[in-house]
Parts: C-alpha cells; sequence; structure tokens
C-alpha cells in the first residue's frame, strides 16, 4: 500500500492484456492435448532455443527480479552475490544433469531414481523430495504475488493470491506442458525487455556511465546497511559461503527446472537450451547491477520506506521514478507496466512449479506407486489434473492463511536448500556411482529434507524480535546448505553401505551407457 | 527392466537384448567417456574453485573487495563481472566440444551398443547368410572385449 491506495487503472489494463495473452495460449494448447507426453512433456517437440527462453521463464522468479532488485538496492554487494550464484548453477545443470535426464529420464526425477533402484520406495522418496522443494517454493511465489498486486493495483491480499492461483490453474490443467511452456516464453520476452528498457532508463540518468552509478549510490548510502562492498546482509562468512553452495547446487536439483530437459527431442536439443538459458539469464543477471545499485542512486535512502519490506517494491518504485514520478501519467504507465511484468514472472514460475508437482503425485506416486502401472494414460492425466487442482489450492490455501507475514525469499532459500541437500545427492549418486542402492536413495532423501527444514526452522530469522532468545539451539546461521549439503550426500552413502541390497549395480550400467549415449532415450512426437 | 519405459504402450526400442556391460566396456564407449572427463572434470573443478573462491572472499575479505578499482567500481564487482565471462566461455566451449567430439563418439558408442544386442539375438554358433552382418561380426570379433 505504499505506493498506491486505489485501483490502478494502467496497471489493471496491463493485467488484463497478460491474463488474454496466456489464456490465448492456454486453449490453443488444450486444442492439442492427445496424453501423458504431451501434458509433462509437451511431445518433446520443443526446440533448444525454444526451451533456453522457457527455463529463463521457468527460473527468474518475482525472486530474482523484485527480491535481489531489493537486496541490493538495501544491502548492496550482497545482493548481487544471489545473481552471481544463480547463474552460475547452470554450469552444474550443464555439466552434470542436463543431456543425462534427457537421455535417461521421461517426466520426473523419480524416473531416473526408478532406473537403478526398486521402483516404490524410489519413487516415494523423489516425489517427497519434489513436493518439498515445490511446496516452499510455491507458496513463496503465491505469497510474492499478493502482495505485490495489492500494493502496486490496489486488490485485497487474499483475492489477489487467489486470482493468480486460478489463472496458474488454467494453464497446467488444460494446457499442460504445452501452455507452460509458452506462457513461460513470453514472460522471458517481457522481462528480458522490461528489465533492458528500465536499465537503459537508468544509464541515462549517470550520463551511461555505470562507474558514475556506483559512485552515486555510494553517495546515497545514508544510515542503512547499504555498502559496495560486501558484509551488508552476511556478516558471517561461513553464511554466505553456506548460501553461495545452496545456489549452485541447488538449481540442479529444482524439479520444475529438471523437467524442462524432456520438452526437447533430445541431448544435443537440451545442451542447447542450456546456453540460451545462459546467455538470457545472464543478461537479465548482469542488468539487475543497473536496477539494484540504479534504484539506491536514484531513490536514495528516502526510498528504503517506499521499498517495503525486504525491499521488494523498490523495482517498481524506481520505475515509477524513472517515468516521471509517481503520480505523473508517464510514472504511473510504467509502474503499471513494471507491475505486468512482474505478474507475467510469477504465473510462469507457479504453473512450471504446479506441472512438476503434478508428475510427482500423479506419475510417480499414483500410476507406478499405488496402481503399479496397471492403470491407462487417459487415468493418469485424469490424476494429474486432480493433483494439479489439489496442490494449487492447498498452496492458495496457505499463502491465504500465512498471509504477508510468511518471508518470501527464506522460503525460496528454504526450497533451494532442500533441492540441493535432497534431490541433488540422489540424482548425483544415481547417475556417478554404482553401488548406489534404494536405501541409500531413501536414507539421503530424508537426511536432506529433514536437515535443512529443521536448520532453517532453527534459523536465528525464525526467532526476530528482542523478547526472543534467537535461535532455541543457539544456531547461528541463516542458510542451511553447509551442513544439509553434505547430510544428504552422507545419507546416501550411510544408507547404502548398510543395507545388504546389492541389485542396483547391476543396472548402474545400463543407466551409465543410456545416459552418455542416448540409447533409448524417449522419442519426440510432433504436435498437430 | 527398464520398468519406467513400459508402461506407455509404445514399443520400446531397446527391446532387443543389449549388454550393457559389455557397452559399457567397448572401446567406442570408453573412448567417449574418457573424451567428456578430460573436458568436464578440469572445467566443473575450475568453476568451482573460481566461484568458491570469490565466494569466500566476499566472506572473509570484505575489505579486500571492497577496495576500489576505478573510483565506485570495486574489486568484489569486477570479480563477479569475472564469473559471468567464466559461464559463457565455459558454455559456448563445451557445446562446441560437444557437438564437433563428443556427439559422435557417442553415435559410435550407441551403435556399437546395439551390435552386442544383435550378437546376443544371432547366438554365437549361428551362420549368418548376409555379407553385411558378417562384416559385422568379423569387425566385432577383433574388439577386445569378446575376448576377455
Amino acid at each position: 500500500m505504499t505506493i498506491l491506495a486505489e485501483i490502478n487503472v494502467e496497471a489493471v489494463v496491463i493485467f488484463a492484456i497478460v491474463v488474454s495473452i496466456t489464456l490465448g495460449i492456454t486453449y490453443w494448447a488444450s486444442k492439442r492435448m492427445t496424453g501423458a507426453e504431451t501434458f509433462w512433456a509437451a511431445g518433446r517437440s520443443i526446440t533448444g532455443a525454444q526451451n533456453g527462453l522457457a527455463i529463463s521463464g521457468d527460473y527468474l522468479s518475482a525472486a530474482s527480479f523484485l527480491g535481489i532488485a531489493g537486496l541490493i538496492f538495501l544491502y548492496g554487494f550482497d545482493g548481487f552475490l544471489y545473481s552471481v550464484g544463480f547463474l552460475v548453477a547452470f554450469l552444474t545443470v550443464m555439466f552434470l544433469l542436463a543431456e543425462r535426464m534427457r537421455n535417461a529420464g521421461k517426466y520426473t526425477i523419480a524416473d531416473v531414481l526408478s532406473f537403478r533402484l526398486r521402483e516404490r520406495p524410489a519413487r516415494t522418496a523423489a516425489a517427497i523430495g519434489t513436493l518439498a522443494v515445490v511446496a516452499f517454493y510455491l507458496i513463496a511465489q503465491m505469497v510474492g504475488a499478493g502482495v505485490l498486486i495489492q500494493a502496486l493495483v490496489g486488490i485485497d491480499f487474499s483475492v489477489s493470491v487467489l486470482l493468480t492461483g486460478a489463472f496458474m490453474l488454467c494453464y497446467v490443467i488444460f494446457g499442460g506442458m504445452l501452455a507452460t511452456t509458452w506462457v513461460q516464453i513470453v514472460k522471458a520476452v517481457l522481462l528480458m525487455t522490461g528489465i533492458a528498457v528500465m536499465s537503459v532508463f537508468v544509464l541515462e540518468r549517470v550520463g551511461f556511465n555505470p562507474i558514475e552509478l556506483f559512485n552515486r549510490a555510494e553517495e546515497q548510502k545514508g544510515d542503512g546497511d547499504f555498502t559496495l562492498a560486501p558484509g551488508g546482509l552476511y556478516s558471517n562468512p561461513i553464511d554466505t559461503l553456506s548460501l553461495g553452495l545452496a545456489l549452485v547446487l541447488g538449481t540442479a536439483g529444482l524439479p520444475h527446472i529438471l523437467m524442462r530437459f524432456f520438452t526437447v527431442p533430445d541431448a544435443k536439443a537440451a545442451r542447447k537450451s542450456v546456453v540460451w538459458a545462459m546467455f538470457l539469464i545472464g543478461f537479465f543477471y548482469l542488468l539487475t547491477t543497473f536496477i539494484g545499485f540504479g534504484a539506491r542512486a536514484i531513490l536514495g535512502p528516502g526510498g528504503v520506506e517506499a521499498a517495503g519490506k525486504g525491499g521488494n517494491l523498490a523495482a517498481p518504485t524506481l520505475a515509477a521514478e524513472l517515468g516521471g514520478g509517481e503520480g505523473t501519467f508517464g510514472g504511473d504507465l510504467f509502474l503499471a507496466l513494471i507491475a505486468g511484468i512482474a505478474f507475467a514472472t510469477i504465473l510462469a514460475v507457479v504453473a512450471g512449479l504446479v506441472l512438476s508437482a503434478s508428475g510427482a503425485v500423479a506419475h510417480d506416486v499414483w500410476s507406478n506407486v499405488i496402481r503399479k502401472g496397471r492403470d491407462s494414460e487417459h487415468e493418469e492425466v485424469y490424476v494429474a489434473r486432480i493433483a494439479a487442482a489439489s496442490i494449487g489450492g492447498i498452496a492458495i490455501l496457505i499463502a491465504i492463511i500465512g498471509g504477508e507475514g510468511l518471508n518470501v525469499s527464506f522460503m525460496v532459500g528454504l526450497a533451494f536448500a532442500v533441492a540441493a541437500s535432497a534431490n541433488f545427492p540422489a540424482l548425483v549418486m544415481a547417475f556417478f556411482w554404482p553401488r548406489f542402492n534404494t536405501a541409500g536413495a531413501v536414507t539421503g532423501v530424508l537426511f536432506g529434507v529433514i536437515s535443512a527444514i529443521f536448520l532453517v526452522v532453527m534459523s536465528p530469522g525464525v526467532w526476530p524480535g528482542p523478547d526472543s532468545e534467537g535461535s532455541p539451539i543457539g544456531w547461528e546461521l541463516a542458510n542451511p546448505g553447509i551442513v544439509s549439503i553434505p547430510l544428504g550426500f552422507i545419507g546416501c552413502w550411510l544408507g547404502t553401505v548398510l543395507s545388504s541390497e546389492r541389485g542396483a549395480e547391476r543396472t548402474y550400467h545400463e543407466l551409465y551407457v543410456r545416459s552418455e549415449t542416448g540409447l533409448g532415450a524417449e522419442k519426440a512426437h510432433a504436435i498437430h | 527392466m527398464a520398468a519406467h519405459t513400459g508402461r506407455t504402450g509404445e514399443p520400446d526400442v531397446l527391446d532387443r537384448p543389449i549388454d550393457w556391460e559389455r557397452a559399457e566396456r567397448s572401446p567406442e564407449f570408453q573412448e567417449l567417456v574418457t573424451a567428456k572427463r578430460r573436458f568436464v572434470i578440469p572445467a566443473t573443478v575450475f568453476f568451482l574453485a573460481w566461484y568458491l573462491g570469490f565466494i569466500l572472499l566476499a566472506g572473509y575479505a570484505s575489505d579486500f573487495m571492497g577496495e576500489s578499482v576505478y573510483e565506485g567500481l570495486t574489486v568484489g564487482y569486477c570479480l563477479a563481472l569475472t564469473q559471468f565471462v567464466m559461464v559463457l566461455v565455459l558454455g559456448l566451449w563445451y557445446m562446441r566440444k560437444a557437438d564437433n567430439e563428443f556427439d559422435p563418439l557417442a553415435e559410435r558408442a550407441a551403435a556399437r551398443a546395439l551390435e552386442t544386442a544383435e550378437e546376443a539375438e544371432r547366438g554365437p554358433a549361428r551362420f549368418s547368410t548376409t555379407g553385411e552382418t558378417q562384416t559385422g561380426r568379423d569387425v566385432t570379433a577383433t574388439t577386445p572385449e569378446d575376448r576377455s
């Protein structure tokens, strides 16, 4: 409510345009829906370049756009650490997983694990990992959407969450992966254009001299934590390292990102899509410099209040200022455009998340664990739609009940920590350790999920306030990765060596040859 | 085997019984994984070291990272920019290597693995009347894993 008190007409018009385009895409995609492979993998017909755009659209969430801009605005250099970590993470994805996932998988992370391991426990474990990541990420995005729309458009928080959730479910349930992919592509184009235009406006203010931008930001530091040196956000170096680890390894365990590699025809296209994504995402994160430091240079310490909690509204506030100031036509229009882009950003990410969760529930748990593969493909897609609706419904409910009190970046950090500590170790072990077995996968995932959640719940940020004595166990780190990631790997190892199961070694050879050569990989099907 | 490929009703291209262990030992496959390892392991070690070094400097040497290179441009920001350059260079380099070098090797390794299936189907003692498969057997008979 810091920017606008009543309904913003320009913003509503732009939101309506975003919604009509995406619903149009969904209608088009729904006509092409043929079965499970279209629903989860868009018939594996997406090209490398398209998938690169879609990965950017899937990955760059509101936490990246609004969150990082806000963190740089408030803390300076430490905020930019997120930009670097989120980008470098794609090297992990490219070298270790992208092509291997495409070669060996079908729809979900569990497909790769269950290839070598006993199907039911392995799929259950992978589904737990996937659902834990999706739950935290999804709720974070929904709360972010509610806060953003309430502040920028003037619609009540609960109604905003409900609307976002309804559109998200529409794309997924009726349009599946094909609709989700194109919503993500449209969003990526909008987001890249928006941040590029904003950067040019910012640079114009400093005579197109980026160094002058840093000088002005330094002049405007005020009494807050902003600094061009590290240390504004994290004073404990181990915390910085822990965050860095979770970012660079967590991306390779995000189910909605890994799922994107199943949508391309082959491993070569998967590889190409990672390189496209690197360029697009690198371009975006580079420009967060101009938005974040630009917000500091132009808004100054006086903008801290308008930027709101966590600085999430720094970018929209900056947009209004660049357009001519709040209340002017240009200012309101630019603000509305940026708000519309942020809205599209959230929609594309939550759709990808719900789709991957529906895969874990319908493909892994329902088809393969409960029905043991006896169900029809028709039933699988039907269950997937019910699963998507239920998961979406629960997320909407938690977001509304938890309300604005939930800290968005805390939830996203938790999602990355769980992904890096549970999904990533299990996948790496399945691909690279011949001895790895079912007990190892189950122990590893449980160790990773439980330790990451436990350490975040115990972290000082959760126990704030003057009366609080901080963490009940004296835990001082905000980021659990440095402990929970090794614990995930130790769990994989410990479970494996303590169990007598040895059968998985034979299947190692098959997975190894298949993942490296693409033999027997799922084929692409044209969508007409 | 491979429970996850069976249930869509589509024929699995690997219905033929491939001998995966032999395919893995084949010189074609070993050449592929050796070539890949030679690039991917050093590249991974390098990027993790460069990235974690940057993070550790940010944590432990904030004064150094905050030093000015030129006016408001700090050492830390310059090092952050090197991370962007690193990602793009390694990404493009890997793609070139993979397209030109690893993909052809992977194709050969896959073809070799399929041959193991044909041999298993034919059985060792059966004669083939077509010259083409005969040649194929002669080629494979000279590979080291057949003698092992």
